[in-house]
């Protein structure tokens, strides 16, 4: 049987890499034109490449966002774009604009063609629409439940993907343009600026805000795919290397258990935690499971924190002297407990006992980001590239208990 | 060129002062001030000699499927010059029933380029009403280069935003209040009011300052335009007088400079007809 795909942002050929290598089953991107992120850290043709063929090794897949909607002026050249694009290899185009989508069903046959959540679908007959165009997969809007999203597949028999984690809009994909009016930037060509995330003034009332809370379905991996969705997307594609290995490790592991049928309560709460840890805002299940209400939003205005989970990034392990080499990002010091975590899903949690500078003096601290440290710690697995450290209780916090 | 209504009261229909109006369908038109009932629909165009467009512009659910089919059965019956359509299922539908009826595609922020248009008027849709993010010299490019019949929304209060939530009730349950009431809100740094309205099927933001293009229309009256919008709403107190106008100004091949200057008053935002919106602030890398 095969497995639901387990879809991840990618900001940069490094995040494609590692969320590729933790456990990412495809990554969606964006070029340097036509996406909606413009001003993101976005893929050249040469990095398009790279991408595709690293993840085809891994038989993995790319997709591309062509999502913007075009003006004009972004018709020209487009085409161009495409074939380009195509020629590195790409697996899929994900875009709203239906002239585009058609354009490459004549053109690229052998290119998969997915609708993006920007054309806000919402219903069965709207997806046989694509259908009958050609479409290979649909993106849901975000506004739909369980038993809506099951109706569509059900009459639709069309591969669906479905956002399982990330940040929400506040408003409906597609027709929003507060951002336009706002700040001058165009919200559907990439220039969103988060205007929902604003305090607005109310009179002598309470200021008004609609900041959402965001979605995470991880209790849920099971029923979406006892319902058929064939993807489950991961946001972000602005996101840290830290944040995606956990979050796209995490979900590797849900889905895997899953299937494995060793998904339990326990294992369950183990996975909720470690999600939890990383997501600087509160999260709900928006409106899977209900119409979202006064539960899924903020009240307070922008609320989000800073995670300073990430210790460092490893760089190698020497095993005959069982010193751990790593970048570090997040101050944390002797007598802290810790994790070390890999893309192959290794642990290992431990005190920290011993730790050096660079020049192989002792510290009590690593307290300069991204200078080299080394650690003492005894490992029995393998520690592969992209393998990362986080702290799981700070020694004055565990004084403190 | 014709002149198009979208009142915002349902006793004031404007019937003999324009040469259409557009009726948003009860439930399931959004973005709207009021909305007839498919009743008054067929009433409306039934006992008057003036194009009826119906404006169905939510996007809608599996349950609403059934339901919309059965009253786009009905509309085609019905003597109706077009449905403003935002969701492709109604496409999807007039192609399955076989409906005669023209659609109006009017996926607000998103009617921006000719090569789109073309694509819809390939499939069968003979009108877009076009976005209103877009600049005049955009608009004329596409009237240019379009085949399809282009809408331009002149004179309106723009809808800027639309949101599944009930964003009215929830902010009102956080200050202890059971009320979803309008809203008008200020956007601080521009000092800029935003008007929110709230029904049954989510929530409408508004800017909450008057587009006018009365000074556009001749221009666009030269590149082709065929149809120009006005919206009522936020304009109640003048819109009579003004249709009058404008009637007889388009009539007069919009060559009465009186015209323009009389309705400076309806204020000075052009909205983005002669702004860009930008939508890169930094370069890659």
């Amino acid at each position: 049987m095969d497995r639901i795909e387990l879809l991840s942002p990618a900001g940069d050929l490094e995040r494609l890499k590692v969320t590729l290598l933790y456990g990412a089953d495809a990554v969606y991107i964006g070029g340097e034109k036509y996406g909606l992120r413009a001003n993101a850290t976005n893929f050249s043709l040469d990095e398009i490449r790279e991408g595709c063929s690293f993840a085809h090794k891994l038989n993995k897949k790319v997709y591309l966002t062509l999502n913007i909607v075009f003006h004009n002026e972004d018709t020209v050249g487009v085409l161009d774009y495409i074939k380009d694009v195509v020629d590195c290899g790409i697996d899929a185009f994900i875009v709203s604009d239906p002239f585009i989508i058609s354009y490459i069903k004549e053109n690229y046959p052998n290119v998969e063609v997915h609708l993006s959540t920007q054309n806000s679908t919402t219903n069965y007959k709207c997806v046989e629409y694509f259908k009958d165009e050609g479409i290979d997969r649909v993106v849901l809007a975000r506004e739909l439940s369980k038993d809506e999203i099951k109706e569509i597949i059900d009459k639709t028999h069309v591969d669906i993907e479905v956002f399982i984690h990330g940040a929400m809009c506040t408003c409906v994909s597609g027709r929003c343009a507060l951002s336009n009016y706002v700040t001058g930037r165009d919200a559907n060509r990439g220039g969103c600026a988060q205007v929902c995330r604003f305090s607005f003034g109310n009179g002598d009332k309470k200021d008004f805000t609609m900041a959402t809370k965001d979605n995470n379905l991880a209790e849920y991996i099971g029923d979406l795919i006892a319902i058929g969705v064939k993807s489950l997307k991961v946001e972000g594609r602005m996101r840290s290397l830290y944040y995606l290995a956990t979050v796209i490790g995490t979900y590797r592991e849900i889905i895997d258990a899953y299937y494995d049928k060793k998904l339990n309560k326990d294992l369950m709460e183990v996975f909720k935690e470690r999600l939890d840890r990383v997501a600087n805002r509160e999260t709900s299940t928006q409106f899977f499971l209900k119409k979202a209400d006064y539960t899924d939003q903020y009240y307070t205005g922008r609320s989000e924190v800073s995670n300073q989970d990430y210790l460092g990034q490893v760089i190698s392990y020497d095993k005959k002297n069982k010193l751990l080499k790593f970048y570090e990002r997040n101050y944390f010091e002797v007598g802290d407990l810790v994790e070390i975590f890999t893309p192959n899903n290794d642990r290992c949690t431990f005190i920290v006992d011993e730790l050096y500078d660079e020049d192989m003096n002792k510290v009590d601290v690593a307290r300069h980001p991204d200078n080299i440290y080394y650690l003492k710690v005894d490992l029995d697995f393998i520690i592969l590239e992209y393998s990362m450290l986080k702290i799981i209780e700070r020694k004055d916090k565990k004084e403190n208990i | 060129m014709e002149l198009i209504v979208e009142t915002s009261c349902k006793d004031k229909l404007y019937l003999d002062i324009v040469d259409g109006i557009i009726l948003p369908l009860k439930d399931y038109a959004v973005e709207s001030i009021v909305s007839f009932s498919l009743d008054e629909i067929k009433e409306i165009s039934r006992n008057n000699n003036i194009k009826v467009y119906v404006k169905i512009n939510k996007n809608l659910l599996n349950e609403d499927i059934d339901k919309v089919r059965d009253i786009l059965v009905e509309l085609d019956k019905l003597n109706i010059s077009g449905i403003f359509f935002y969701d492709l299922a109604i496409l999807q539908l007039k192609k399955e029933l076989n409906l005669s009826v023209d659609l109006i595609w009017n996926q607000t922020h998103m009617v921006n380029n000719y090569k789109t248009c073309d694509y819809y008027f390939s499939r069968g849709v003979k009108y877009a009403l076009l976005g209103k993010e877009i600049t005049l010299e955009e608009i004329k490019e596409i009237i240019d280069k379009s085949k399809i019949d282009v809408m331009v929304e002149v004179v309106s209060k723009p809808s800027v935003a639309f949101s599944m939530r009930k964003l009215i009730t929830n902010y009102n349950k956080d200050l202890g209040v059971d009320n979803n009431s309008d809203l008008i809100i200020n956007e601080k740094i521009t000092d800029t009011n935003y008007v929110v309205k709230e029904d049954s099927n989510g929530t409408s933001f508004y800017l909450d300052i008057i587009t006018n293009g009365t000074g556009i229309i001749s221009e666009l009256y030269k590149g082709g335009c065929k149809y120009i919008i006005f919206r009522e709403y936020g304009l109640e107190d003048i819109f009579n007088e003004l249709l009058v106008d404008t009637e007889k100004y388009i009539k007069g091949n919009c060559s009465d400079k009186n015209y323009i200057n009389k309705y400076k008053k309806l204020g000075d935002s052009t909205n983005f007809f002669f702004k860009e919106t930008i939508y890169r602030v930094k370069k890659n890398g």
